[in-house]
């Protein structure tokens, strides 16, 4: 491995991670109190928000930036379809299951997304401020998308559609950082300033302790996992690599940076773990958790953080001709 | 000797994203008052849970006292949705003070 992979892959970001994997793994007692979890992730989602609001004011849009937020919104709406039908062929999950796994591998995980940031930083090829609006507007199509296949244009069992319409469009991460990225853009790098001693200084501080919590969390699901198949593990492995791919290679096709592209390979590649979760709690009460968190918390999120942002970085630079990136 | 009377105490274990249905279903039966109360951990028959904030998939007791007519309706509107939510739902009789509150 040469040293820039290297050098990613032992960030204290990524080293937190795996120990908490394998403080769950040796059964640990080591906790993260789930208040102060739930107030980590609402910081990094304001965080990242402000930072992206931040780098628009200072860049600009242009015709790009609307190529990449269509081309996210498209794959939000797309890649649950392809998802549906493999889970439930080759998968051989029930209709409500495989919908609501769909939903979660058509929408992103921000803690994948800034752990990528980060790497792709170390690399040399840090991703526009845009992908973060571009990231937000790729929440909520998947649930939309994964509802419609769960339910077969049915409402039995769920909530009213004026509930559900309000949960997609407004659930907290949507709310959180759309709200940041509008409030860092209207206040600019100037108005940054006085609240970059909390949101920046400490940003890296903060991931790494939200991802000591997830690793403990992924490792824990996974060893009280009941439902879970050799055919969901491969589609828990085979969607992130496949959605990258497709994610990437839109990327370059639109005419993206290097890291852009890749940032766009990351967002399709990643799965839901905050968001869609719960909505799919009010919304599907009877999909069970066991399969859809299982799946993208304790398989696709290890996967993701551990392998696949390498290889998309890798993939990014080969695609857009830029070899900083390459191994 | 104080008096007490005889009322039925429910409770509903449930996710926190349904908590708004079963204090909806339970204002809608004319029951008064209601405690949403937090839990930590538990495993049923579909294996152990425990309190993930981050992830939505922590779960809520819901408590409320009421007659035995509001107790039977509030059963009633509720036991359709018992096993589709995963909803735990008990009652039994207490005895409590101000009778008529309930």
């Amino acid at each position: 491995m040469d040293s820039v992979g290297l050098q990613a892959l032992t960030s204290p970001v990524v080293l937190f991670f795996v120990l908490g994997l394998l403080a769950a793994v040796a059964k640990s007692d080591l906790e993260i109190p789930e208040a102060f979890a739930k107030a980590m992730s609402l910081y990094l989602m304001a965080a990242i928000g402000l930072k992206g609001g931040i780098e628009v004011a200072e860049s600009g849009l242009d015709g790009t930036v609307l190529a990449a937020l269509a081309a996210g919104i498209i794959a939000g709406f797309i890649m649950p379809l392809y998802a549906y039908w493999l889970l439930r062929g080759f998968g051989k999950l029930d209709r409500i299951n495989a919908g609501a796994v769909a939903a979660h591998y058509g929408s992103i995980s921000v803690v994948t997304f800034v752990t990528a940031v980060e790497i792709f930083e170390i690399q040399g090829n840090p991703p526009q401020g845009y992908m973060v609006a571009v990231m937000a507007t790729m929440e909520s199509p998947a649930i939309l998308a994964g509802l419609l296949l769960a339910r077969g244009g049915s409402s039995s069992g769920g909530q009213s559609t004026k509930e559900l319409l309000h949960e997609v469009l407004f659930n907290a991460s949507v709310v959180l950082l759309l709200g940041a990225f509008a409030i860092g853009w209207i206040s600019g790098p100037s108005g940054f300033a006085d609240v970059e001693p909390f949101f920046g200084a400490m940003f890296k501080g903060v991931l790494c302790l939200f991802l000591l919590d997830m690793g403990l969390i992924a490792a824990r699901r996974m060893m009280d996992s009941r439902s879970l198949t050799w055919r969901l593990v491969v589609i828990a492995i085979g969607m992130p690599l496949l959605n990258g791919v497709i994610g990437t290679a839109m990327g370059a096709g639109i005419g993206l940076d290097t890291g852009s592209a890749a940032a766009l390979g990351v967002l399709c590649a990643s799965a839901s773990y905050i968001a869609v979760p719960a909505a799919m709690r009010l919304a599907l009460p009877e999909a069970d958790p066991g399969i859809y968190l299982t799946m993208s918390l304790s398989i696709t999120f290890p996967f993701n953080i551990l392998i696949n942002i390498g290889l998309i970085g890798a993939l990014a630079a080969m695609l857009t001709g830029d070899g900083a990136a390459t191994p | 000797m104080i008096e007490t009377v005889v009322r039925k105490r429910i409770e509903v274990l449930t996710d926190q994203a349904q908590v708004k249905r079963i204090t909806a279903a339970i204002d809608a039966v004319g029951i008064t008052g209601w405690t949403v109360l937090p839990v930590s951990s538990g495993k049923g028959r579909d294996g152990r849970w425990r309190e993930e904030r981050v992830m939505g998939t922590d779960k809520n007791l819901v408590v409320t006292i009421a007659s035995q007519e509001n107790a039977q309706q509030l059963a009633d509107s509720l036991a359709p949705i018992l096993t589709s939510h995963g909803l735990l739902f008990t009652m039994w009789d207490v005895e409590v003070i101000r009778g008529e509150r309930f």
